[in-house]
């Protein structure tokens, strides 16, 4: 997709979402469901200020502070900066592709093949997940399960099926916010149909004229050893970044 | 009465029999020296593997005492890096003033990410004291280019395989990316300084050996290891050894797991199942050889069935007539299975001393196993076999001797 077609694209997203609004709580399709979905979670530019929290079965907590510049889909920058130990390790993606630097060893590495499966910084969220940014709507092809109700909103609840064969999670089950489209809680399924990981999204905001999740609770169902969560402490959308922020010379030498 | 008995020369008597019917006679001594040949050798080669199984598994993963931090076990196939243990130094001189202790060493054993020419691929880093280990982990055996690292240097020895998949050489730079102690993400650059073909299938395809130093750096280990290894002097008190340094070590330097090489996996156990493995074999080749006897001798009796009528009519006594035939595939037997014992020796000798190849099955095999396997041979157990196929003989000629002991005289030299 270019630059041109995707802005487009994004801005028929804003106003579909717009238009849309009011009608969200009546009879929809799936793909128009998803498609506001993409349009509600698709920023132009954002600079984050999170934590993440990595809680052990031994009953050790984690907790890990980073801050991250996005553009896009297709470009992210992520630096950790607590605790001391892990401050100055940085990631960047750009497009499907994901560098990781790490001051002690002072060069960067493409995260590929198997190390794609591994847990960043030892999370439930694996390079994988973080590297790939699926459209919903072109990616997977839908049903309606149900309306139902979660955590007291209502919510569609969406079976996702991968029209290709090279997504993560060949099949997703996710519950859609029917009035806000924020993505309540997702379940993301092997081919076989094996349950692999589970996320519950909460502390729905509004930011500018959307909603988003401030919270995300991961769990993987084949690492019971931990549970992962996300949360965003700050968050501005439509911010400056320079274009040399997505850069391995960026990400090498740092601010 | 006893007088009477004696002076039946049976054994004599029963080779001369033998010798009356060669080709029948070598049939059963035929079928016994194939039960002994393929038994003694069985048994050298069942040793050979077992030993060496035993011996690698101890080396380069058990040792016959193993210590780790408390929890470790239940968690072992994380290799988590925080459950370790600190101020290495001082528990090994504790660990090694016990007098059952041969030798301890301590291990760094954790998973990482080696990010090579070609790809980045998952790994097992083995830090070690690299002389320490020269008896345990052989690591100058297994160097097959290159050299081993030099103790104080970012160097590593890489698995042959692992090396080929990752694209890269002797003097090739590596960042190797693993879970600290501290759970953070830990990295290192290491210059390739040798590569590694240990013969263990699944450690020449992951295999990072490290300076210790070098591991504590990786994982934030400071003067610390995730395992001590401990060699016993007289591996069989393995088990007492452990529950020995438990007493001398208690509390004090944290809740500690210290198994024997037997608690820590089915490997050393299933050994104990040899035995019953060689008793079946014994029972299947032994049983065969025996139906062999069994015919051979039935045929010899009814051919002499008006001889031994002959001879109950003057007077032999039916005991007498049972242990003649008895006697006599004793005596065949005792012939088949030294020509058994002495092929199943020279087999197992030679492949003792030329070892048997099995490098390329054992590179499927997730075993600690070594690609070229000798077979141990044994005088005690090869004689073992020998008698076991003289005692079977005979057993087997009780059928056929209970049938002349039987047989009225007159009927049968009417007949």
């Amino acid at each position: 997709m270019t630059d041109v077609t995707r802005r487009l694209s994004r801005s028929a997203a804003a106003a579909s979402l717009v238009l849309l609004a009011p009608c969200a709580a009546v009879a929809q399709t799936p793909a128009e469901i998803l498609r506001r979905v993409d349009a509600n979670m698709t920023i132009t530019t954002a600079h984050a200020r999170a934590e993440m929290v990595i809680r052990y079965r031994g009953g050790d907590v984690r907790t890990l502070r980073y801050e991250s510049w996005a553009r896009g889909t297709d470009e992210a920058f992520i630096e950790f900066t607590a605790p001391a130990r892990d401050a100055g390790s940085r990631f960047l993606r750009r497009d499907d592709a994901m560098w990781i630097f790490l001051p002690r060893v002072g060069k960067s590495v493409r995260i590929q093949g198997h190390m794609l499966r591994q847990g960043m910084m030892g999370s439930d969220i694996s390079y994988g997940d973080a590297s790939e940014r699926p459209s919903m709507v072109e990616d997977y092809d839908a049903t309606i399960e149900r309306r139902d109700s979660l955590d007291a909103r209502p919510v569609w609840v969406l079976l996702l099926v991968a029209r290709r064969a090279d997504l993560s999670y060949p099949r997703r089950r996710l519950w859609v916010d029917a009035e806000r489209n924020v993505p309540l809680r997702e379940e993301r399924f092997a081919a076989g149909g094996r349950l692999l990981k589970t996320a519950v999204l909460g502390d729905v905001r509004r930011v500018g004229s959307r909603w988003y999740p401030f919270r995300m609770e991961l769990d993987n169902a084949l690492d019971t050893e931990t549970t992962t969560t996300l949360n965003i402490l700050e968050m501005r959308l439509g911010v400056s970044v320079p274009p040399e922020v997505f850069t391995l010379r960026y990400l090498e030498g740092g601010r | 009465m006893s007088r009477a008995r004696s002076r039946i020369p049976l054994v004599r008597l029963a080779a001369r029999n033998a010798l009356r019917h060669t080709r029948r006679s070598a049939l059963t001594a035929v079928a016994i020296a194939v039960a002994v040949t393929a038994l003694v050798f069985f048994q050298s080669y069942i040793r050979g593997v077992v030993d060496d199984l035993l011996d690698t598994y101890a080396r380069t993963e058990s040792g016959h005492v193993r210590i780790r931090r408390e929890g470790y076990a239940a968690r072992e196939h994380f290799l988590p890096a925080h459950l370790n243990l600190r101020e290495v130094t001082e528990l090994v001189s504790e660990v090694a003033r016990d007098p059952e202790v041969r030798d301890v060493v301590p291990r760094i054993r954790a998973f990482v990410l080696v990010d090579g020419a070609a790809s980045n691929r998952p790994g097992l880093v083995l830090g070690v004291d690299l002389p320490r280990e020269a008896d345990y982990l052989r690591p100058a055996g297994m160097v097959a280019a290159g050299r081993l690292p030099a103790p104080d240097r970012a160097e590593a020895l890489l698995g042959e395989r692992f090396a080929e998949k990752l694209g890269v050489g002797v003097g090739d730079s590596l960042t190797l990316l693993s879970q600290t102690a501290y759970r953070s993400l830990g990295g290192l650059r290491v210059e390739v300084a040798g590569i590694a073909r240990t013969g263990v299938s699944y450690l020449d395809a992951s295999l990072v050996v490290l300076p210790l130093g070098q591991a504590q750096v990786l994982l934030d280990l400071e003067e610390g290891a995730t395992e001590l290894v401990v060699f016993a002097r007289e591996p069989e008190g393995a088990d007492s050894l452990a529950a020995a340094l438990g007493t001398r070590l208690g509390d004090r330097m944290g809740p500690l797991e210290i198994r024997s090489w037997r608690e820590q996996g089915p490997l050393v156990r299933l050994t104990d199942l040899i035995g019953v493995m060689i008793g079946l074999v014994m029972l299947l080749l032994f049983g065969m050889a025996s139906l062999v006897i069994v015919n051979t001798m039935l045929m010899t009796v009814l051919e002499r069935k008006r001889e031994y009528a002959t001879q109950a009519a003057l007077g032999m006594r039916r005991g007498d007539l049972v242990r003649q035939v008895v006697v006599e595939a004793a005596v065949i037997g005792l012939a088949g299975a030294l020509a058994g014992a002495v092929a199943g020796s020279a087999v197992a000798l030679w492949l003792e001393r030329v070892g048997l190849d099995f490098t390329s099955a054992s590179r499927t095999l997730e075993l600690p196993f070594e690609s070229i396997v000798h077979p141990d041979w044994r005088l005690g157990p090869a004689l073992g076999m020998a008698l076991a196929g003289v005692v079977v003989a005979g057993i087997a000629a009780v059928v056929p001797a209970w049938r002349v002991a039987r047989q009225p005289p007159a009927e049968a030299l009417r007949g």
